[in-house]
């Protein structure tokens, strides 16, 4: 006992720096996992509170779980899920490496800082906002897409109509929003990289080329495993507001932009039956996780030391 | 090497976070953002409510505080006309109101997270299209309030039409009290006036969406192009003549010519076939806005370049359309006035099933349901501060109410205890309360379906609507290869299920009830 008082003694300052979000996580992912068995209930209000609504409610199995497959939609909303996800976690991680060496070698630092703010600023637009950025390029009667492909006389084209664009679109504009933020992290990395092996290189007389590919690059090897490890836990997740307000919700394209959050909010919100909701949460929660310990272990088998626990 | 994997890995959870965080924000855009807002200012007249709070000895009660949630964006006049009320509350039930009003937007959701946590209000606005009365009473968010309204709201029940309680019953019981309002629905066609002068048009004439055709041509033809014939946004759809078993948004219903009572696939009516016909041609002819389909809104009133567009009615509505728009409007029906089950609902008010003081807030409902006094209080504000009094029952706005106190009237308690503006025809809630006379009573009026035994499907079907109807029902799309299309997917979604579970509920109810 005296000897954990003593380390907490000894680390008071990392344990305080890590209190913010260990009290976050407890507030708001631990606490209310206690939440996920309405997932399993036909939840009904009781004039006892919250829970002895839950407790009052009936057990119902997993028949919460059967929208999410009742559908021939099913198959769509888990394809275009997965699919986009594994696009923008590829060319995200691609991306974001790609501008972190280019920014890191950048000579002049004023116009890097500049670079790096400029790509960074997406990042805090709401998709609300960036969905009428969009809208003015592909309105149909007024959109600066059409009005160029009128200037070259060709016929317009009505955008929210096609499905054959959408993927490309949304796969760059999540790109567009996140690779600023996701460039930083690999930014601060290569900063921390030790300078001597630069040196070394420049001594035995290596290119720039071949010191990225041989220095940066296996540097950073470890935290792109991390983070695309955690990454893959979010791919049943997708970003509401990508798929929704983007497109501005518009039915013809619904076989590439239906994902399993837009269908969620969609067949939910007539209803809004809390089981359900909390069903397809704790589903794409489930998944998520599957992925994640699977991801690990996979790297634990090829290479211990990059394994994320 | 170790260590700094530690580091990484600790840092990488807390970027992980942080995303988490931010997403947590995004996901609550649309919902009910065209509620019908058109009657925030009404007015009102026959001053006949007697002010009795329901014949209790107020020396008795206990102070009680009643938290009350209602829909409409906040008033930053309303704590002062809130004291205002207590006053005259503590008087005479010897209770004092908070009162919070939560935007229309944002009210479906937030109400929907105040009652699952078990929050104690007392009473709360609920109706067909916010706050989904159907679903909330069904999943025990009501308290039943029959034994109430029998021993504190006698003046309710005297003064509300009575077909406003019945239609609005689940099983049997009570679960709100509705607004004494409108009852029946009705669609017309709206007309800018300025075109119909210009050519001439007989607006009488113009009932069905085929007779429009001759007009919407000579406006595309002679007018500029941004004048847009039929301006209609994304929610259009052809008037057909269903009783629709979950709104209009659902392709369930029984077709009001059927005396038999058959819940029906909707998109396999004759009916429906033909006008998706009509307007697919109409959108190919250019009448409509190339991009309906994903158009959530259109501000005719507005922009004033528009020729024709649909709305949901009221006595005098065209006065009110023409006065907001700052130009006239005139309209024709689309259809005979008639009554549904959803129309009793428009607006009500609950009272939680957690409430501490459900009596009180049942005097409280009886009060602005008789009151004058009170029920003009809370629409108007302060006399002298808020509007001035011409007569008896007419007003006349002050600046501070367009600035501070701006409370959506219908929403509010008896529609009929308000007083009127000067520029609104005398005889106007007379009117209301013919035009709900005449009205036809739908046969399913007063029954509910409990969707619970098909759930899954419901919202199977709900998502598969959205997907189709607004690029079908707009004519964006050729009916003739998207509406077998649409039928097959909803059948699979099972949508004869649905209907199977409808008509039995119906049947069963047609029993009980004696129809």
């Amino acid at each position: 006992m005296p000897g954990i008082l003593k380390s907490l003694l000894k680390n008071k300052a990392f344990l305080l720096m890590v209190l913010p979000g260990a009290a976050w996580f407890i507030i708001f992912a631990y606490l209310p996992m206690f939440g996920t068995i309405i997932a399993f209930k036909d939840f009904r209000i009781h004039p006892g509170g919250f829970f002895k609504s839950v407790y009052e409610s009936d057990w119902v199995g997993f028949k919460n779980f059967e929208f999410l497959f009742s559908t021939d939609d099913a198959y769509i909303i888990t394809r275009n899920t997965i699919l986009y996800n594994v696009g923008l976690i590829a060319l995200g991680l691609v991306l974001a490496v790609t501008l972190a060496v280019v920014m890191n070698e950048l000579l002049n630092k004023r116009l890097a800082k500049m670079y790096q703010t400029a790509m960074f600023m997406p990042y805090f637009l709401s998709w609300v906002i960036i969905s009428y950025f969009v809208f003015s390029f592909l309105n149909v009667e007024k959109g600066v897409f059409n009005q160029i492909l009128a200037y070259f006389g060709a016929d317009p084209v009505s955008w929210y109509n096609e499905t054959k664009y959408w993927p490309y679109f949304l796969i760059l504009l999540g790109l567009w929003k996140s690779a600023g933020y996701g460039s930083v992290v690999y930014l601060a990395a290569i900063a921390g990289i030790d300078k001597s092996l630069y040196e070394a290189a420049m001594i035995d007389g290596a290119s720039k080329w071949q010191q990225i590919k041989s220095i940066t690059l296996p540097q950073l090897k470890p935290l792109m495993i991390i983070l695309t490890v955690l990454n893959l836990g979010g791919i049943f997740r997708s970003d509401f507001g990508l798929f929704y307000q983007v497109t501005r919700d518009s039915g013809a394209l619904y076989p590439v932009t239906n994902v399993i959050d837009t269908f969620v909010y969609r067949g939910l919100t007539i209803m809004g039956d809390m089981g359900m909701s909390t069903a397809a949460g704790l589903y794409q929660s489930f998944v998520g996780l599957i992925l994640v310990l699977t991801a690990n272990w996979a790297v634990r088998k090829i290479e211990k030391d990059y394994a994320v626990f | 090497m170790k260590s700094r994997k530690m580091m990484l890995t600790l840092a990488a959870m807390m970027l992980a976070s942080t995303t988490a965080l931010a997403g947590c924000g995004g996901n609550n855009e649309g919902g009910n953002a065209n509620a019908p807002k058109n009657e925030t200012n009404n007015t009102g007249g026959s001053a006949a409510g007697e002010a009795n709070a329901g014949g209790e000895d107020e020396a008795k009660l206990d102070p009680a505080k009643l938290k009350v949630y209602m829909i409409g964006g906040p008033q930053r006049d309303l704590p002062q006309v809130q004291d205002e009320m207590n006053k005259y509350l503590t008087e005479k039930i010897n209770a004092t109101v908070d009162i919070t009003m939560i935007d229309w937007g944002d009210y479906s959701k937030r109400m929907q997270v105040i009652t699952t946590s078990g929050e104690n209000f007392d009473i709360a606005f609920t109706s067909s299209w916010a706050f989904d009365y159907l679903p909330n009473a069904t999943r025990g968010a009501f308290m039943p309030i029959n034994d109430l309204l029998d021993k504190y709201g006698q003046g309710i029940k005297e003064n509300l039409d009575p077909r406003f309680l019945s239609g609005s019953q689940i099983d049997g019981k009570n679960y709100a009290v509705p607004v004494n309002k409108e009852l029946a629905s009705q669609w017309v066609w709206r007309f800018n006036k300025q075109y119909v002068d210009k050519y001439k048009i007989d607006v009488t004439k113009i009932r069905t969406l085929e007779d429009m055709e001759p007009y919407l041509k000579q406006i595309k033809e002679s007018e500029p192009a941004d004048i847009t014939p039929l301006a209609v946004p994304k929610g259009f759809k052809p008037y057909v003549p269903f009783d629709f078993l979950l709104g209009d948004e659902f392709p369930v219903g029984i077709n009001l010519s059927d005396k038999e009572g058959k819940y029906v696939n909707i998109l396999e009516s004759a009916e429906l076939k033909s006008s998706l016909a009509t307007i697919r041609k109409y959108y190919q002819a250019g009448y409509l806005r190339k991009d309906v389909a994903t158009l959530d809104g259109i501000d005719n009133i507005k922009t004033g370049k528009w020729f024709a567009d649909r709305e949901q009615t009221q006595p005098y509505a065209d006065l009110g359309w023409s006065r907001s728009a700052g130009y006239d409007i005139v309209s024709n029906p689309m259809q005979d006035p008639v009554i549904f089950t959803g129309s009793a609902t428009g607006a009500m008010h609950a009272i939680s099933a957690n409430s501490k003081n459900p009596e009180r807030a049942m005097m409280f409902l009886n009060l602005l349901n008789t009151d004058p006094y009170l029920r003009n209080l809370i629409n108007y504000g302060i006399e002298g501060t808020h509007y001035k009094k011409l007569s008896d029952n007419v007003i006349e706005d002050l600046p501070a109410m367009k600035d501070g106190f701006q409370m959506p009237g219908f929403a509010l308690g008896n529609l009929f205890l308000t007083y009127l503006h000067k520029e609104d025809p005398a005889d106007k809630w007379d009117a209301f309360k013919k035009f709900n006379d005449s009205a036809i009573v739908a046969p399913s009026f007063g029954f509910n379906f409990n969707p619970d035994p098909v759930k899954t499907e419901v919202a199977s079907i709900s998502a598969i609507v959205k997907e189709f109807y607004p690029s079908i029902m707009t004519g964006s799309v050729d009916p003739d290869e998207y509406l077998p299309k649409a039928i097959e997917k909803l059948k699979a979604a099972g949508l004869d299920k649905v209907i199977a579970e409808a008509q039995k509920q119906y049947d069963a109810w047609k029993a009980a009830n004696g129809k």
